[in-house]
């Protein structure tokens, strides 16, 4: 994929404050890069505002992340990624444990007020956290759409299966999925009777098949009127494997592969490199970069290192008058200069917790007090084991299968649901494996030469971790709040996460535990499981202890619904008390599910276009009708 | 040569043979690394140490015991020892321990850190395990759905240099 040289850079903030744009939107991450897309398709234009510095997108730079990886020690989440002061970003490596009625700890760029933290992240640079991210990507169940009708869970959703179906297929034509679509027909998963994926399914890897041999056919008893046979099965990727030619009615599917400014072969398919988070290194997993390049060939402005800092409104009708940005020149300094940005229409495209934190910033609570509220994320509980026989542990891509058959059932009206990740990286989420087991056994158990090699085959190549991504219902208790003592370094104000796991989700979670004894159990597995108290994450429940990580499947501060009553957003996702801003992505999904959420929030996303596209017509018609006047 | 010298005793400890060591590429950086943080004269000591107790020994479990004696199990040079093998396993050089500063002195380079960008890729812990280092070195597509190929031990645990006396 080309990415137009020099569009990184041919924008000002002159040349922004003398036009009024079709659409202004905020962040150029996979969100605001889709909705670009699309409006820009259709001759309409767009003005990007990107926190994060933006050279072009070149294998050059791309390789500055890659080598950033590297040579560092310390390879978290956010390891290729630049550690600049005027964007701060969440970072797992500052989590802590929060002391119980003590203070909020305030060392990271999330302030963590309790009562449970978490390390969740998200990642500010071009294309956002679809850089890091592991590109696992499912639908949501038909059910999950009525989790509060069929079950009296969760909040009520506007729209259902059968309206998203359509934009979940173009968000997997946008995105480039790869998987059989005979191993998605589950729990009333549906499709068009001749869809495929536009590229076949990722080979399970031989430790997925090791699991599957062990624990296929397996009935588990859920409650006491359930019972639900397991299977190990194949995940959906948003990454390059071998294209259908059955997709698209007998058309294809080509692959988009690396982004630079010259043409370079690179990507077109997965080579097992088994790193897609933090960074693929050769970006055949899909990221915001690739639609961003073709975009960019349009009439879309993209000013980059202006960070959104106060969206402004007119009192009298509520609408969206300019935003307010603060641009720096140098990603060492904090000086900045202020420019505002005025369009027709404005998209707040940052994820939940930004969307929700500019908004409280700029003093736009909504009447009935939602923005920041319901903050949700998957709620991961790990368990580990040794398998008795080398299983090839720590190759492939991250994941490629799961357990997904416990997503849906009945035992949802008092249990959280979950779907289960086998890890190709071994315990590495849990432990730091391999590199924890090499200093384990090189200075603890004094092995060295044939030795050590010896034992990190047996210590190593058996490692079996499956993470559990439970579902976390929408709580009022449980949000984004600003304060003004906590600012960042440009002077915006920090997100302030008051967090607790609900117990519908600790529910599940002792219910995983559980289910991981018996499978280890099958597979004459060795259970190593332990969560430490000293730990941040650490959950105490019905008298067991648990660890809870954070998913970084942000959603549910600005929620959709039917009503500005009980709702942020439309279901369009445009705000009820600002008729022409529209706040995307996960934050109007009213309640989470078992998939990681970035195919739903890119398909509400298309919904969001398609009817902005309309919308923008629809004020472009020739004014017939004298009442027409305050549009 | 204190390169051939570092590179023979690297074998011996980490289970690879000179050539697997040599092949990737970072024997001449982990050198010079080893040598900034604990310093020539303590460097040229551990190799003596090993030259002098352990490349003679024939006998194999004889051996083990002069290496533990003379070199790991040294208060001074067996941290260094294990450092260097993790060295080589995984591109990082690890802070030594807080009692070994104390002892024997600051060293001339602090901290944990990574010997390059390249250095991590170029892991033995991976290699062993039939695996590569994530984000670098990747088997192929589809590679990961057959069993692993965890490369065989060499012949001899001892190195082909001290075994042929060159």
């Amino acid at each position: 994929m080309i990415f137009p040289e020099g569009a990184a850079a041919r924008t000002d903030t002159t040349d922004v404050a003398g036009r009024v744009y079709d659409v202004v939107i905020v962040g150029a991450g996979i969100s605001g890069a889709i909705i670009a897309d699309r409006l820009s398709r259709e001759g309409r234009s767009v003005l990007l505002l990107e926190a994060a510095p933006a050279d072009d997108l070149t294998i050059s730079g791309y390789e500055t992340y890659l080598n950033r990886f590297y040579g560092t020690a310390m390879k978290d989440n956010q390891a290729p990624y630049p550690v600049l002061p005027p964007v701060p970003m969440p970072r797992s490596t500052d989590a802590r444990p929060l002391p119980p009625g003590g203070g909020p700890n305030t060392g990271g760029y999330l302030v963590q007020d309790g009562p449970h933290s978490t390390d969740t992240t998200y990642t500010r640079v071009l294309g956002g956290t679809t850089l890091h991210w592991e590109a696992k990507i499912l639908r949501m169940l038909p059910e999950d759409f009525e989790l509060s009708r069929r079950y009296g869970q969760g909040l009520p959703w506007p729209l259902g299966y059968d309206e998203l179906e359509p934009l979940y297929r173009e968000a997997e034509r946008e995105i480039g999925v790869s998987a059989d679509i005979e191993d998605q027909r589950y729990l009333g998963l549906h499709y068009p009777p001749d869809y495929v994926y536009p590229m076949r399914g990722l080979p399970a890897s031989f430790l997925d098949q090791t699991v599957a041999k062990g624990i296929d056919g397996t009935s588990i008893r859920v409650g006491d009127d359930e019972e639900i046979p397991i299977r190990v099965r194949p995940f959906p990727q948003g990454r390059n494997g071998i294209p259908n030619p059955a997709y698209d009615a007998g058309r294809g599917f080509t692959p988009v592969g690396a982004v630079s400014t010259h043409q370079v072969e690179e990507g077109g398919r997965c080579q097992g490199n088994n790193n897609c988070v933090p960074i693929c290194p050769v970006q055949a997993k899909y990221h915001a970069g690739k639609t961003l390049a073709r975009t960019l060939h349009r009439d879309v402005d993209l000013l980059a290192q202006a960070v959104a800092y106060k969206v402004h409104t007119d009192p009298e009708n509520g609408r969206v008058t300019r935003i307010e940005y603060r641009r720096y020149q140098d990603p060492q300094s904090t000086a900045y200069e202020t420019g505002f940005a005025q369009g027709r229409t404005y998209v707040l495209a940052t994820n939940a917790i930004e969307n929700a934190r500019l908004m409280l910033a700029s003093g736009l609570q909504d009447r009935a007090d939602l923005i920041g509220r319901n903050l949700m994320d998957h709620a991961y509980l790990l368990t580990w084991a040794r398998l008795p026989e080398v299983a090839g542990t720590m190759r492939g891509t991250n994941c490629t299968s799961g357990i997904t058959d416990l997503r849906g059932g009945r035992f949802r009206r008092d249990r959280a649901s979950f779907s289960i990740d086998i890890h190709n990286d071994g315990w590495g989420w849990a432990t730091g494996a391999p590199v924890t087991d090499l200093l384990r056994i090189v200075d603890q158990d004094h092995q060295y030469g044939f030795g050590l090699r010896r034992s990190l085959v047996d210590q190593v190549s058996t490692q079996l971790l499956l993470a559990h991504m439970i579902e976390v219902l929408p709580d009022r208790d449980n949000r984004v709040t600003v304060d003004p003592r906590y600012r960042d370094e440009l002077g915006n104000m920090r997100p302030v996460i008051s967090f607790k796991v609900p117990d519908y989700t600790m529910r599940g979670a002792a219910f995983a535990r559980d289910l991981s004894r018996q499978l280890f159990g099958k597979l004459g597995a060795e259970d190593h499981t332990g969560y430490d108290p000293a730990e941040y994450g650490y959950v105490e429940f019905g008298g067991d202890g648990y660890r809870i990580l954070g998913g970084n499947h942000l959603a549910g501060t600005h929620v959709m619904g039917t009503s500005p009553a009980t709702s942020v957003v439309d279901d369009h996702q445009r705000s009820w008390e600002h008729e022409n801003l529209y706040l995307v992505g996960g934050g109007s999904m009213p309640t989470i599910g078992t998939a990681n959420t970035t195919l739903t929030s890119t398909a509400l996303c298309l919904r969001t276009a398609k009817h902005l596209i309309q919308e923008l017509r629809r004020q472009d018609r020739p004014v017939t009708l004298a009442t027409i006047g305050a549009r | 040569m204190i390169l051939d010298d570092f590179v023979a005793f690297s074998s011996e400890v980490t289970g690879f043979t000179e050539f697997d060591l040599i092949g990737t590429g970072q024997a001449e950086s982990y050198l010079r690394t080893v040598t900034e943080v604990v310093g020539e004269r303590t460097l040229a000591d551990l190799l003596d140490a090993y030259r002098a107790r352990v490349t003679d020994t024939g006998d194999e479990q004889a051996r083990a015991g002069q290496l533990t004696g003379a070199v790991l199990g040294d208060d001074r040079l067996g941290p260094i020892a294990r450092n260097i093998i993790k060295l080589w396993y995984s591109g990082t050089w690890f802070a030594l321990p807080d009692d070994w500063t104390g002892r024997f002195g600051a060293p001339g380079r602090e901290g944990t850190f990574n010997a390059s960008p390249q250095a991590y890729t170029q892991g033995l812990l991976w290699y062993a395990i039939g695996a590569n280092p994530p984000g670098a070195r990747a088997p192929g597509y589809g590679s990961w759905a057959s069993p692993p190929l965890i490369p065989a031990l060499p012949p001899s645990p001892v190195p082909q240099s001290v075994r042929t006396g060159s």
